[in-house]
């Protein structure tokens, strides 16, 4: 036994110590275990034993230490890669491996750590998300009544989560109510039904396509029937696969069941006086979103615009604003930097470039009488003027309808870049606490082709940097101007 | 194997060159003849004993011989380790060198004659 202990003990030296000397060292010790027995003497023997590993161990590898340092010194000069060793064997494969699955296990723990710890959402989520992120109302600096029109106006459907910043700033919230979150299993099959129906029901009521909606309610129910449901437990499991069902049989891509594991801020359905006073303010403040105003030399008008936003309130702002480039020979819009707003303000600002009433598509909105433009509008001498736009890739929503239609209707020359490619807004429906559905509310037919601009965004006729797209416009007015 | 140093002598590897200066040992026996001439003051241990083994064999003062058995101790085959005549020399100046150490010491009256 104690020949055994001391062999251990004995791998602490150095292995060409050991190679060399190790058995001898072993003898040694088998020979004085040999000879002294007895209580005192072994005592003695292991004292002497413990004494001399405490001394010639760490002289062993002081010993070896400088070989090793000089031969590290001699790579470092050839820019190598330099590792100091204490032992000059190199490791054996069974090491190599369990160094490796050793590493691997560490550096999955991480990454499972990482995404499932506490309420942790994936990194990949996050950079996401940031990609959308913007100020905040509450940042009250010009620019802001922009947001204030983003709130007022809708929601797309795959923006309404209430675990991402942008939905917060989004979707008013009722107070500080805060029901506690669930845990994410689904307890019984009762609740899933109840959940489908919710579902269906929504879906009935809010579909653009009662046909379309029909038959994709029959597909749920029949996955229900067939049992497809019922392995899962899962909630937000539960969410996708109604999702996937959903889209399978409607094909629309914007129709989703999402879940929260944190409640869903409980929407208010109409804004209040408190909301209408304050977005007044914040569009009064920031001269309705009108930034500038003026002419170019060459007689260029130049309206830069930040959104289009509700006549209701900016009405005077907009006339006044048309009026001060009645008498311009060109016009440019300034929509580079444009987070939409009301198809209604659209109308009002294309009424100055027709002689004559023209529909304006909005894919969010059945046709209203405020669909066509009030032209020709009395005293108006812009009807004929060439009209530039510019834009950009972060030109938005209802900025992007007014790109679209007027470029369909070969009214104007787009000039910038693509835009950004958003046209579905949709309701969002709440169902509970943590299930909601994102319903898109597609309601005109599209007078000039099938496809609008959601995702692709519209193309411009002259294609550049939006920063300089300024000036390219000028420059192609001028040429124009010039040969008339 | 970088050379280790020998100067000073190390009083472990002066006590082994001592040790054998009569006869040829395994170091079993270097440690028991070590002990013996220490009166037990100086118990070589396995680590100490053969490093310091490796070291003079290296500066070429002692030499290893064929394994043979000690009848005494069973019949496990043993390394025996010699004196070499360079050995012998840096023992006799070492020795030397502390009857040099000896005298001064008696003379400053630090020590007692009586005893070398």
């Amino acid at each position: 036994m104690s020949e055994r202990i001391y062999a251990c003990l004995l791998r602490l030296f150095p292995s060409y110590f050991r190679e060399v000397y190790g058995d001898e060292a072993l003898q040694l010790f088998r020979d004085r275990a040999h000879d002294e027995k007895g209580f005192f003497p072994r005592a003695r023997l292991w004292l002497d034993l413990l004494a001399d590993l405490a001394i010639s161990v760490p002289r062993q590898y002081r010993y070896v230490r400088p070989a090793l340092t000089g031969a590290a010194v001699q790579q470092r000069l050839e820019c190598a890669p330099v590792f100091f060793v204490l032992l000059d064997e190199s490791p054996g494969p069974g090491a190599l491996i369990f160094g490796c699955a050793l590493s691997m296990i560490a550096l999955s723990l991480f990454s499972i750590l990482l995404n499932h710890a506490g309420n942790h959402r994936p990194l990949s989520a996050s950079t996401y998300q940031a990609g959308y992120s913007r100020p905040s109302a509450s940042g009250q600096a010009p620019g802001d009544a922009e947001d204030v029109i983003m709130n007022a106006s809708r929601v797309r459907p795959g923006e309404a989560k209430p675990d991402d910043s942008q939905s917060k700033a989004l979707l008013p919230t009722d107070g500080p109510r805060l029901p506690e979150a669930l845990p994410p299993q689904l307890r019984h099959a009762a609740e899933r039904k109840r959940l489908l129906n919710a579902v269906i029901d929504n879906l009935k009521k809010h579909y653009v396509d009662p046909e379309i909606a029909r038959k994709t309610a029959d597909a749920l129910l029949a996955h229900e029937k067939n049992g497809d449901d019922d392995k899962v437990t899962d909630r937000r499991a539960f969410a996708d696969l109604l999702t996937k069902q959903l889209r399978e049989v409607s094909h629309d891509m914007h129709l989703e069941v999402a879940y929260s594991r944190e409640p869903w801020p409980v929407l208010r359905p109409e804004p209040t006086a408190e909301d209408l006073a304050r977005y007044r303010k914040a569009l009064e403040q920031d001269n309705c979103t009108f930034k500038k105003v003026e002419i170019l030399p060459h007689n260029i008008g130049y309206l830069k615009l930040n959104a289009f936003p509700d006549p209701s309130v900016c009405r005077e702002t907009a006339t006044a604003a048309m009026a001060s480039l009645n008498h311009a020979d060109a016009i440019i819009f300034d929509l580079r930097d444009n987070r939409g707003g009301y198809s209604s303000m659209v109308s009002l600002i294309s009424a100055y470039l027709f002689d004559h009433p023209e529909y304006m598509y909005d894919p969010r909105e059945s046709p209203t009488q405020q669909s066509w433009t009030l032209s020709p509008v009395p005293g108006n001498r812009l009807a004929d003027k060439p009209v530039y736009v510019l834009t950009s890739g972060s030109t938005i929503s209802a900025a992007e309808q007014f790109c679209y239609d007027l470029k369909m209707l070969r009214r104007v020359t787009l000039v910038g870049e693509t835009t950004r490619g958003s046209a579905h807004a949709g309701g969002f429906h709440r169902i509970d606490d943590h299930f909601g559905m994102g319903i898109p509310e597609a309601k005109a037919i599209n007078p000039f082709s099938k496809a609008d601009w959601e995702g692709t965004g519209v193309e411009p006729d002259v294609k550049v940097k939006a920063a300089e797209a300024l000036e390219t416009a000028e420059k192609l007015a001028k040429s124009r101007l010039q040969r008339k | 194997m970088p050379k280790r140093k020998l100067d000073p002598l190390p009083s472990a590897a002066f006590q082994i060159l001592l040790a054998l200066a009569d006869e040829d040992l395994h170091g079993y026996g270097i440690m028991r003849q070590v002990a013996e001439q220490t009166e037990s003051r100086m118990r070589l241990g396995p680590g100490t004993l053969y490093s310091s083994i490796q070291t003079l064999l290296e500066a070429g003062l002692i030499v290893e011989l064929d394994r043979r058995e000690d009848a005494k101790l069973g019949q496990e085959r043993r390394r025996y380790y010699r004196l070499s005549s360079a050995g012998r020399k840096l023992a006799r100046s070492e020795a030397e060198r502390l009857a040099d150490l000896l005298r001064v010491a008696r003379a400053k009256k630090i020590l007692r004659g009586e005893y070398v």
